[in-house]
């Protein structure tokens, strides 16, 4: 019974996806009924399956003695699981409305519904193989989201996309055999797996290995060099940027680095190694590199894409720590991060949806007209820049509080990284709330400010009930950091 | 929630009274509140100085907490930084006429002073980053209240350096709470001997990191580039705060850190005590240079508050009880020097329109009042006896002049002296111009345009503490010498 507890919310939904590719809707609000149904019940399947139905390891499919096809809830499942549960639930609310303007629900929903199971797959997923087959059914269940509107602009994003999670997959793939080889089991487990009599003689080939493998999982994480993708996604619909990817598909990547490092090379064999220092620059420059960007970015949502690039480093180096401190930092972060930025994609869909208005120097004068959406925005952006006591301050606190007790001198250049980001964070978001309540002209060409109005209660409730988690979070963080500490130190 | 919990009280009163005054549309109505709304304030603010209070308001996890406390320090600045926030809000209440949305500029001027006295009531590392931060965001909508481009330009300039000061501080946060016992303020220092031992250069430069970060909001060379923009553009009354007050918000940090977390005694003699000194010389020098050239008179007075604050940050890195005592002296006298002359340009603008120094001609005769409390600033900013100007600048000079310190100290002072003559080009031929505008002046087109009581009271109140202060700085120097008995 347990066992299928853990099973069904990995196979509910992609079967309830397949089923409903076909069914065409009669009504909105009949298709909102089974949609929203399906989510709930799903969403309620996981988190049983990770808080009630203890943890069994549920073994679907044996090759051989080292393959298989398994699943298993662990601390980390349930971090993971638990976030894109409950934030599913909340953009399905909000897609219902935002869709009407796009078109083609009856498809997007049953991608929508199908990739949930997907990513609920690479969160329970107990052995590198599950996880590598989840990650690759990922890309291949979003692209139809991607590619939504099937114009000239989608498909060559939906191009890029493949191509980049493809390239990805395959690296991932080499530390695959590599761990297959050399280590004592696939499975993920806490501390690592590597065979030491095997790896003796062994470890700079390996290093490099794990290096690739970090590269080809950093893909889905958008590490320099291979962020270029994620700005370009964001040509699909507003629920999927915001879910997809600033949620469920970048921290899948970033989850699968966990994986990686923690649960199959094990941190003792890379501390304080090249492989580390390698991977500890990367981030700090993706850092760095995301932030300068954003700030340079006009279009609202691709600024808010950049700034995705850049936050999902800041998980990437505190994982890339390699101290139960630093996956716990990282963990924190994930978490802020999750609830920030789905607000802030939000509040951008919010604009485009009413007024269809995409950049910047095109919204301004709105904060008066719109005072929720800009409301949330700033308290989003309070955080995102991490502002005490807004979420954000704990997490970037844990980051550098972590770096700074690993003593190692690569990771101070990550702390000044982390400074010099919260500076261009401040300016990406502020340049936005500032021109909207403090409008450069006194008037605007008539028919400026048409439509502008804060959309209806299915776009502002997910809205107003993200930012009051954001603050309640940021107030409140003493449950989170304890519970995310446990599970950094493999005792969830 | 542990200990007093009326200190709580000024932080929240002005966030509410705030939210009340925005939305009043009438103006009398709104301007008595707003008078209200800052007496109260400061009425409690000096009550709470009488007593001694603790308290811990909030817990985050273990080592970060929100906490309290009046100590002598945090009554000094929070006396003096709510007076003169009263008496700048009765100007403005004038002032404002003349701007748009001045609902909009008390609300946030009286969100402000909430977050100021978090600032000076702090009690630990965490709630001075929290109110350092809210203080900047809070302050950013008097900049561009305007709504000009030249303004929200501004506005983003000072965001960005701010928070970039703020971030190099939070760098040094996140060492100090290693490498401290204890990220709560005590006198002399917290620093972990046994845990700092062989890593002393990297905490230096973590100082050193810390101080040119706080020193932003200070103005301090080479983060200073925010404050000759972002000044001038703010409405007046703001300009004035901003300058005569804000910037000490820095100045507070720097105390903190160098004597409360650090301890003067880790940095004597080291070279970030004497990297941080030359940065406040260059900065002083700089300053007065560019006030001197600067030929608009709210851009003037703004590199002017450059060079003044710098003086505040060379007294406290000379690290002795005398310089401190400098240090904190031209703390209080530079804020309300610098308040009149910012007010004393805001009602020219207001009556006339004028902003170029060299359009002020006559002006002593048309509104006397305003261009005499002018003079009388003037006066104390070069530190000319009996204002009060003179004292805090006896004491910088002595303070620099201790042998201990050498061949920097001496430098200091020097350009300290080069630097009141450099004041004193600035800022007196303005008063001899507008009292003594020459032979071939049409004195037929005098007409009578001194502000109303609004405007001059709080001008003639400043101006007689300046004065005041000169001749009997006793209280003063006796409060201040209690402070620094505890740290040194």
């Amino acid at each position: 019974m347990n066992a299928f507890a853990t099973l069904l919310p990995v196979i509910f939904p992609i079967i309830a996806g397949i089923a409903l590719l076909p069914v065409k809707f009669k009504s909105r609000k009949q298709r909102e009924m089974w949609v929203l149904s399906i989510v709930v019940l799903n969403a309620v399947f996981a988190l049983y399956a990770i808080f009630g139905a203890g943890s069994p390891y549920v073994t679907l499919f044996t090759f051989n003695s080292k393959l298989s096809l398994a699943l298993h809830v662990d601390g980390l499942s349930k971090v993971f699981g638990t976030m894109v549960s409950i934030l599913w639930i909340i953009t399905t609310i909000y897609a219902f409305e935002y869709m009407t303007h796009e078109g083609h629900e009856d498809r997007f929903f049953a991608f929508f519904i199908m990739t949930f199971g997907v990513v609920i797959g690479i969160a329970f997923a107990a052995n590198f193989l599950t996880l590598y087959l989840f990650y690759e059914f990922l890309t291949l269940a979003t692209l139809p989201l991607v590619m939504h509107q099937f114009d000239n602009k989608a498909r060559h994003a939906g191009k890029t996309y493949v191509i980049y999670m493809m390239f990805g997959a395959s690296l991932a793939f080499i530390g695959f055999v590599f761990i297959y080889c050399f280590g004592t089991t696939t499975d993920f487990v806490m501390g690592g797996v590597l065979n030491r009599n095997l790896v003796a003689g062994n470890e700079d080939v390996l290093r490099l290995v794990f290096v690739m493998a970090f590269f080809g999982f950093g893909v889905k994480a958008a590490v320099f060099p291979f962020w270029r993708w994620l700005p370009k996604a964001s040509v699909a619909p507003t629920p999927v940027t915001a879910l997809l990817h600033a949620v469920a598909v970048v921290k899948s990547g970033v989850f699968a680095i966990i994986r990686l490092i923690y649960y199959s090379f094990g941190t003792s064999f890379l501390i304080g190694t090249w492989a580390q220092n390698v991977v500890l620059i990367a981030a700090a420059i993706t850092i760095v590199f995301g932030s300068t960007v954003a700030l340079r970015t006009p279009h609202v949502k691709r600024r808010f894409a950049y700034s995705t690039v850049s936050n999902l480093s800041y998980i990437v180096f505190g994982v890339a720590l390699m101290t139960p401190a630093g996956l716990g930092a990282g963990l924190l972060h994930m978490v802020y991060h999750a609830v920030i930025k789905i607000t802030l994609f939000f509040t951008a869909g919010a604009i485009l949806y009413k007024t269809h208005r995409e950049y910047l120097y095109e919204m301004e004068g709105f904060g008066r007209l719109m005072p929720i959406t800009f409301a949330t925005m700033t308290i989003a952006g309070l955080g995102l820049i991490g502002v005490p006591p807004f979420a954000g301050f704990h997490s970037k606190w844990a980051l550098a509080t972590a770096a700074v007790n690993s003593g190692n001198p690569v990771a101070y250049i990550g702390i000044g990284a982390l400074i010099i980001s919260a500076l261009l964070t401040a300016l990406y978001i502020f340049y936005i709330v500032v021109r909207a309540y403090f409008p450069r002209e006194k008037t605007y060409p008539e028919g400026y400010y048409d439509h502008v109005s804060d959309p209806n209660k299915y776009m502002t409730v997910p809205l107003v009930l993200l930012a009051i988690v954001s603050v309640i979070i940021g107030i409140f963080p003493e449950p989170l950091i304890n519970f995310l500490n446990n599970v950094a130190l493999g005792i969830l | 929630m542990n200990g007093n919990a009326i200190l709580l009280l000024p932080m929240i009163f002005p966030i509410l009274a705030g939210f009340i005054i925005g939305f009043q549309k009438e103006e009398k109505q709104r301007n008595t509140l707003v008078f209200i709304a800052m007496a109260l304030e400061t009425a409690l603010v000096w009550f709470l100085c009488m007593g001694d209070y603790t308290l811990e308001a909030y817990r985050f996890t273990e080592r970060l907490t929100i906490a309290y406390h009046t100590d002598g320090l945090a009554k000094l600045f929070a006396c003096l930084i709510s007076t003169i926030w009263l008496l700048a809000a009765v100007f403005a209440m004038e002032y404002m006429k003349h701007e748009h949305k001045p609902a909009r500029f008390f609300m946030f001027y009286t969100f402000s002073i909430g977050a100021l006295m978090s600032l000076c009531f702090a009690q630990n590392m965490m709630t001075l980053y929290l109110s350092y931060e809210f203080m900047t965001i809070l302050t950013v909508p008097l900049v561009i209240h305007t709504g000009t481009p030249e303004a929200v330009r501004a506005g983003m300039k000072y965001l960005g350096y701010s928070i970039f000061g703020a971030g190099l501080g939070l760098l040094g946060f996140f060492f100090l709470n290693t490498y401290c016992e204890t990220t709560t303020f005590i006198a002399g220092g917290t620093l972990n001997m046994t845990m700092v031992n062989g890593r002393e250069n990297m905490m230096l430069v973590v100082f050193f990191l810390m101080a040119v970060g706080f020193g932003c909001k200070a103005g301090m060379f080479p983060l200073h580039a925010w404050l000759p923009t972002a000044h001038p553009v703010a409405p007046s009354p703001a300009s004035a705060v901003l300058s005569g007050i804000i910037t000490k918000g820095g100045v507070i940090a720097i105390i903190r850190v160098t004597y409360y977390l650090f301890g003067a005694d880790f940095l004597r003699g080291t070279w970030a005590q004497y990297a941080v000194l030359t940065l406040a010389v260059i900065t002083i020098f700089m300053g007065s240079m560019l006030a001197y050239k600067e030929k608009l008179l709210k851009k003037r007075l703004a590199y002017s508050t450059v060079s003044n604050v710098s003086y505040v940050v060379f007294g406290l890195m000379l690290l002795s009880p005398v310089g401190f005592m400098g240090a904190l002296l031209q703390v209080v006298f530079h804020a309300i020097a610098k308040n009149i002359l910012f007010l004393c340009a805001g009602a020219i603008i207001y009556k006339t329109g004028k902003t170029f120094v060299y359009e002020y001609k006559g002006l002593g005769k048309e509104m006397p009042i305003v261009m005499w409390t002018f003079a009388f600033a003037s006066l104390s900013l070069i530190g000319i006896p009996p204002t009060s100007g003179f004292v805090s600048k006896w004491y910088l000079a002595q303070g620099g002049l201790a042998p201990e310190i050498g061949a920097l100290g001496m430098t200091g002072v020097v350009i300290l002296m080069v630097s009141a003559l450099l004041t004193a080009g600035y800022l007196l031929p303005i008063v001899t111009d507008a009292f003594f505008p020459g032979k071939d002046y049409d004195y037929g087109s005098l007409k009578k345009k001194e502000p109303n009581l609004l405007m001059t009271v709080p001008l003639v109140l400043l101006s007689v503490a300046v004065v005041l202060f000169g001749i009997m700085p006793t209280p003063l120097t006796e409060i201040i010498t209690n402070i620094s008995g505890m740290i040194f």
